[in-house]
């Protein structure tokens, strides 16, 4: 019994863990342009880009995978995600990315706007033009200061890959309440928390170990 | 040879006008030292002359070449060659904390002028040593005292090779008996010709080390002229009125 | 040393809750007796019109809520209605005490009957195919549907009929959700209640456009209790009385189920 359940768990960590990936993949560069936007000096689009972000953060991750999948057919009569898990799949790294891109932009931002005038005043004295201002003097200081509030949205993401079976992507709390629902068993509900457990576990070792390697300096 | 040629220069910030016409010449090797009351704009011409301001109106050059004509600034292929003539050290300095005395030393050479990693770094140790760092090369400016963080700032600025260098109150947020250091590097500087344009509240500094004096009020320059000139003989009612609260 | 000693001690402390929580039954005879003591009956239920559901002031109606309020007047306690917020873990509800009976058209599978003590079948109910009504014509066979991608509800009947017949299915949390996949075009069938279908489809609906077509099977409802608990012979008993004195077709005919209603 234990092997069919840790073999069934297994998939849907698999499962999780993809999400957890591809959503890291899109969301952590994607993040970074949101913050441009939020931050630029042509007020359309920071009003633009700030309200999509309010929006985003003001509601909840699993109502946005609700309207995103099913919000097509049902408003605009066609679905574009096809029929099969593909098209489900696709569909909830699309919420993820962007829901967690809007979280992201604002730590970037906060992140960004902490760095002082006279960090870009030195680089463009020094004759760097902005792309090299940004990414030698700026974006090494920023990734130091936003390293523990990026630990804690990351830690979070692993627990939220559990909505996608809101729209049919069995991740590994599907396969834990399956046993409930086939075999009258709980305990493979409870085991899935020992998936979460380590895997944020690795995180956080992960990010501590970040976090003391970029102690070489303070500011 | 005139390095730097300021004429009629203006800048307001809303309504309230900082500079109201500025012109000076900077000859190679001199070394111009520009005091005044805080809010008279010695500052703001500092940053318009650097690019961190733009200005209204008035011209800025540069070894015969324009940057500011007549409200027009330069081309950008134009203005990254002119930039590349003057280097500025900061009143906070504004090291760049992730990187170690070696890194901010070469990183511009490296990154803007393309130079090698080798002789960047040979024109590092080189420029520490006569700042008197020589054993700072591989420390972080947070180890570094306030003293020690200007002069890896001055080196930074010279490893450019600019042919003016522009100091913004270089002691005001060091502790006064951390400013003797930085007076004496720049003293040296001086004395080996480098052709600079100092903002100081170092009154006696500025007597002893520059070869004119700008007196700056209110946005215009109300005196200029020799040092003991115009530290024993003041002009104008202002300047005296300004020399004897600095209690000189 | 002391870290492992801490462990310990929280293993014990987890052992000693989740034995806690088994053990209230022991202190009473029977779980008749445990409900009457504590002066409730906690009815397990979700909305599922018209068995459950709310009226326009916030109470519980519907044919099980109306026969769960009687059957606790008859045992003397007041009745508390419970909204399982997954109707997948029904079972723990009832193990965990948080619900005395889960009284909510509940279909009587394998998993029910192994896992509660059931009362007797009440009602019959179908499982039917509910597709879009514009390609309704095409599936009027159980033939027909073998190529569909269907949505069902996770753990329910209809999703043992669609498994059992090696269809193509996903699924989703509730009933809803799986009609709320039709509609929207992501499955292109779904298998629900025919209840449920009676009181969510077709016209003043939010779902207009679909009708149930197929019907699959037969399926007995019935209330589940805790295993071993008396409570269900004497609801077995309580459904004969009021089926003899007519008041349970009264029930019935309130809210149309009368066609599914068995005969005591």
């Amino acid at each position: 019994m234990f092997e069919t359940v840790l073999k069934a768990l297994l998939e849907g960590f698999g499962k999780s863990l993809e999400i957890f990936a591809l959503t890291l993949l899109g969301a952590l560069p994607l993040g970074l342009i949101i913050s441009f936007g939020s931050m630029s000096k042509f007020a359309p689009l920071k009003v633009v880009t700030r309200a999509v972000v309010w929006v985003v953060r003001g509601t909840p991750l699993m109502l946005q995978l609700i309207i995103f999948f099913y919000g097509p057919g049902l408003i605009f009569g066609t679905n574009i995600w096809g029929i099969g898990s593909q098209g489900r799949f696709i569909a909830v790294i699309v919420a993820f990315v962007l829901n967690y891109a809007c979280y992201f932009s604002e730590i970037y931002r906060g992140g960004i706007e902490g760095i002082s005038r006279g960090q870009y005043e030195a680089g463009q004295v020094l004759g760097m033009n902005k792309s090299q201002v940004f990414f030698r003097i700026v974006l090494p200081q920023v990734v130091k200061r936003i390293i523990p509030p990026m630990s804690n949205e990351i830690i979070t993401l692993v627990k939220d890959t559990s909505l996608a079976r809101i729209i049919g992507v069995y991740e590994i709390i599907y396969f834990g309440e399956k046993f409930i629902k086939s075999d009258g068993i709980i305990w493979p509900l409870f085991f899935t928390g020992v998936f979460y457990l380590l895997f944020s576990g690795v995180l956080t070792l992960l990010f501590g170990y970040i976090e003391k390697k970029l102690n070489y300096y303070h500011n | 040879m005139t390095v730097l040629e300021i004429k009629d220069l203006r800048k307001s910030f809303g309504k309230n006008e900082v500079l109201k016409g500025i012109s000076f010449k900077v000859e190679k090797g001199e070394a111009v030292a520009i005091i005044g009351s805080s809010g008279s704009g010695k500052s703001t011409l500092l940053r318009c002359a650097t690019l961190l301001e733009t200005a209204d109106d008035g011209s800025i050059c540069y070894k015969g070449k324009y940057l500011l004509k007549d409200k027009v600034y330069a081309e950008k292929d134009e203005l990254k060659e002119i930039c590349s003539s003057f280097g500025l050290v900061f009143q906070n300095f504004n090291l760049f904390p992730h990187m170690s005395v070696m890194q901010n030393i070469i990183e511009a050479p490296m990154l803007v002028k393309g130079i090698s990693r080798e002789d960047a770094e040979a024109r590092a140790r080189d420029l520490l040593s006569q700042m008197g760092l020589s054993d700072k090369e591989n420390a972080y400016p947070c180890e570094l005292s306030g003293g020690q963080q200007q002069r890896v700032a001055i080196a930074r600025a010279l490893a450019l090779d600019p042919d003016v260098l522009f100091f913004d109150e270089p002691t005001s947020a060091l502790d006064p008996e951390l400013t003797g250091e930085v007076l004496a590097v720049i003293k040296r500087l001086a004395e080996a010709d480098m052709t600079m344009v100092i903002v100081t509240h170092e009154m006696a500094f500025a007597r002893d080390v520059a070869e004119k004096v700008i007196f700056m009020d209110s946005g215009v320059i109300a005196e200029e002229g020799d040092p003991k000139e115009l530290f024993y003989h003041p002009k104008t009612d202002r300047l005296k009125a300004f020399l004897h609260n600095a209690n000189i | 040393m002391k870290k492992i000693l801490a462990l310990l001690m929280a293993a014990f402390m987890l052992t000693a809750c989740f034995a806690g929580c088994a053990k209230q039954d022991k202190e009473f005879d029977s779980d008749m007796a445990y409900v009457k003591d504590k002066g409730t009956l906690l009815v397990g239920i979700t909305d599922f019109a018209p068995m459950d559901y709310k009226d326009e002031d916030g109470n519980w109606i519907g044919f099980d809520a109306d026969m769960a309020t009687k059957f606790a007047e008859e045992l003397g306690v007041k009745v508390e209605f419970v909204e399982l917020a997954d109707w997948g873990k029904k079972i723990m509800e009832l193990d965990d005490y948080q619900v005395d009976c889960v009284w909510n058209g509940m279909t009587l599978t394998d998993e029910v009957l192994k896992g509660m003590e059931t009362a007797k079948p009440y009602c019959k109910n179908q499982q039917v195919v509910v597709v879009k009504k514009d390609v309704a014509d095409k599936y009027t066979t159980k033939e027909s549907l073998k190529d569909l991608s269907f949505a069902v509800e996770d753990g329910s009947a209809g999703q043992d009929i669609v498994e059992a017949n090696g269809w193509t299915s996903t699924a989703v949390p509730k009933q809803a959700d799986a009609l709320t996949e039709v509609k929207s075009g992501t499955s292109q069938a779904c298998v629900i209640d025919l209840l449920m279908a009676g009181a969510m489809i077709g016209e003043g609906t939010s779902y207009p456009d679909l009708v149930a077509t197929v019907s699959l099977t037969e399926e007995d409802y019935g209330v589940g209790f805790r295993k071993g608990s008396d409570l269900a012979e004497e609801l077995n008993k309580f459904f004969k009385k009021c089926y003899d004195d007519g008041s349970l077709m009264d029930v019935a005919e309130k809210y149309g189920v009368q066609k599914t209603m068995v005969e005591w």
